[in-house]
């Protein structure tokens, strides 16, 4: 998910970024004898569940790895933070790693991140409106103004995939950019029509009255790869070893996570403030091992037909 | 003995004159809470955006007791009180040194109007490129924006030496340390002391910026968390928290600046004559 502040210096931050990280060239640094010390950027929600609980289960440290966590505000801060080697690994959803990889930026996924769980009805992100909205439906969207967190994002084009979907004009939608915490006293005062929001907001707008009119995660592809854990390419290609072991960590936490929501939900308390009513009855998201590839294609075919990727990534390059 | 003339008081702290200066003060503050309780309550603004004043201090006591967030109060004191020590001693070096030269007074005076005015927040991409989400990146916002009140107040207490002290320093020949003594120092520290309250309510604003905005450790990044996690009552319980910071950094300005300045006019001038 990609709700960051510093999104309109993006360009600027990338390319100097990568300046400095050239010039600066400084590795991840290998720690002779004891543990790799490693930090992820992360950010404070419940897609990231599974690796807060692997760390807890000792998932990192039986591979060597000392992980620390560092939950920030996502998009391209921990895109520079990775690659700067202020972070080791970072989290960020796919279309942003599409946009960041198709401008050159050398990044390389090591693991899965996290998936819709492709249910209508029940995903962990949905278009929400007012109770008493004339929104019926996705194809009731154009026209109208939604809110997303990061404009020209995977909010945008899997919101215009639902429209797409249901028959309306996709092209007809208005979007605004909002941080996710502030849509619901936005749809409340009528400022937007309807607003893109993902899991405890599905929940907290449900509960204040509001309604659900599309399932864009579950409507863009099936299984929706949603997000996944990166590395920088050249961590990658000097310490494939660290990358294999982190790679092997992460899946045994994604695993850990599917198996036990229980734990998934009583973590959440730790990391997030989500309020403990909402964390028993929010939709938790998939944590499959395997990254959906497919999903991944029609992710950047969608973002290529609403003009939001103008150059194509190398997706063998940036997938494992 | 000083060649010290009585300066024209930069802002005079009123606070010691007043009789019953903290009850009033509590009287404003629960007439704050009483708005803050009665606006939700009365439907004005809907309690789940704002709500009332008893449930964000329920949310405060609940926020005392969680883990991570006296981590967060240190991590923002720390930020604070580091930034403000840095931009003070910066100001008060570099203000003496241009204030003492005329040549260097009139080189910077320009520069000066010229990089005030941009805000802090606005170099966040060069301290998020320079220093990513830690410490040095809050560090560089609040020493860029509080070095500026005192620099500014440096200058202005150099540039108001009496000339007729300054005239006297001469006759008595003292030299360039006695002069910075008995002639500079004086006529300074109101002004500086003053630049130095006015800077700590601006670091502090700035530390919290840059915690809640680049992510930086501390209550404005705790702050942040709230909001993503939906939960309204603890956010503002947290931005409370920044509120009483600000006013404990006040408080304790206030104290240092009468410390500091006992001798002064500003501070001498009270009833009880405290020396």
């Amino acid at each position: 998910m990609n709700r960051n502040r510093l999104r309109p210096y993006l360009a600027v931050l990338t390319t100097l970024t990568l300046a400095v990280a050239t010039l600066t060239a400084c590795g991840g640094d290998d720690a002779e004898g004891g543990p790799d010390k490693v930090t992820v950027g992360v950010i404070p929600i419940v897609d990231v569940a599974p690796i807060y609980l692997g760390q807890q289960q000792g998932f990192f440290a039986s591979r060597g790895i000392e992980l620390s966590l560092e939950a920030g505000q996502g998009g391209s801060a921990t895109v520079s933070g990775v690659l700067s080697g202020e972070f080791q690994f970072g989290f960020s959803n796919v279309t942003s790693l599409l946009l960041a990889a198709g401008e050159g930026v050398p990044l390389k996924v090591v693991a899965n991140g996290v998936a819709s769980t492709g249910e209508q009805g029940a995903d962990f992100s949905a278009v929400m409106v007012k109770g008493d909205s004339p929104i019926q439906g996705p194809a009731d969207l154009a026209g109208k103004t939604v809110a997303v967190n990061t404009l020209r994002n995977i909010g945008e084009t899997t919101v215009r995939e639902s429209i797409r979907k249901a028959g309306g004009d996709p092209t007809a939608v208005e979007f605004t950019e909002l941080g996710f915490p502030q849509m619901a006293a936005s749809l409340d005062a009528g400022d937007i029509d309807a607003a893109w929001v993902v899991e405890p907001f599905v929940s907290t707008i449900t509960a204040a009255g509001g309604r659900p009119v599309a399932w864009n995660y579950a409507d863009a592809a099936p299984d929706l790869t949603v997000a996944l854990y990166f590395t920088s390419t050249r961590l990658a290609t000097e310490n494939p070893d660290l990358a294999a072991r982190f790679t092997a960590a992460v899946n045994e936490s994604l695993t850990y996570a599917s198996a036990t929501p229980d734990a998934v939900r009583e973590i959440l308390g730790t990391y997030t403030q989500i309020g403990a009513d909402i964390r028993a009855a929010m939709v938790l998201p998939e944590w499959p091992t395997e990254i959906n590839r497919a999903s991944i294609e029609t992710l950047l075919a969608l973002g290529k037909t609403d003009g939001i990727i103008t150059t194509d990534p190398d997706l063998d390059a940036l997938l494992p | 003995m000083s060649v010290h003339t009585t300066p024209p008081v930069p802002e005079p702290s009123t606070t010691a004159r007043r009789r019953w200066p903290i009850p009033y003060g509590l009287a404003g503050l629960a007439a704050f809470a009483l708005l803050a309780e009665a606006v939700p309550r009365l439907g004005i603004v809907p309690e789940r955006h704002l709500p009332p004043f008893s449930r964000i201090m329920t949310a405060l006591a609940g926020e005392l007791h969680a883990p991570g967030f006296w981590p967060a109060v240190r991590d923002t004191v720390t930020a604070w009180s580091a930034g403000l020590g840095l931009a003070a001693t910066a100001g008060v070096l570099v203000g003496v040194l241009i204030g003492s030269v005329p040549v260097l007074r009139d080189l910077t005076a320009s520069t000066i109007e010229f990089l005030r005015p941009i805000p802090s927040v606005a170099l966040i991409p060069l301290a998020v490129l320079l220093y990513g989400t830690r410490l040095p990146s809050s560090l560089l916002l609040i020493v860029y924006a509080s070095f500026w009140p005192v620099l500014l107040q440096v200058l202005a207490g150099i540039r108001d030496i009496d000339p007729v002290a300054a005239a006297t320093a001469r006759s008595y020949r003292l030299g360039p340390l006695a002069r910075l003594r008995y002639l500079q120092w004086p006529t300074t520290l109101p002004y500086a002391v003053t630049g130095l309250r006015l800077s700590a309510s601006i670091a502090l604003v700035l530390a919290v910026t840059a915690e809640l905005v680049i992510g930086a450790p501390g209550l404005g990044k705790r702050i942040a968390t709230a909001q993503i996690s939906g939960a309204v009552p603890q956010m503002y319980a947290l931005i409370v928290v920044t509120g009483l910071l600000g006013l404990a950094v006040n408080l304790a300005a206030r104290a240092a600046e009468r410390r500091v300045l006992h001798w002064h006019q500003s501070v001498r001038a009270e009833p009880a004559g405290a020396r």
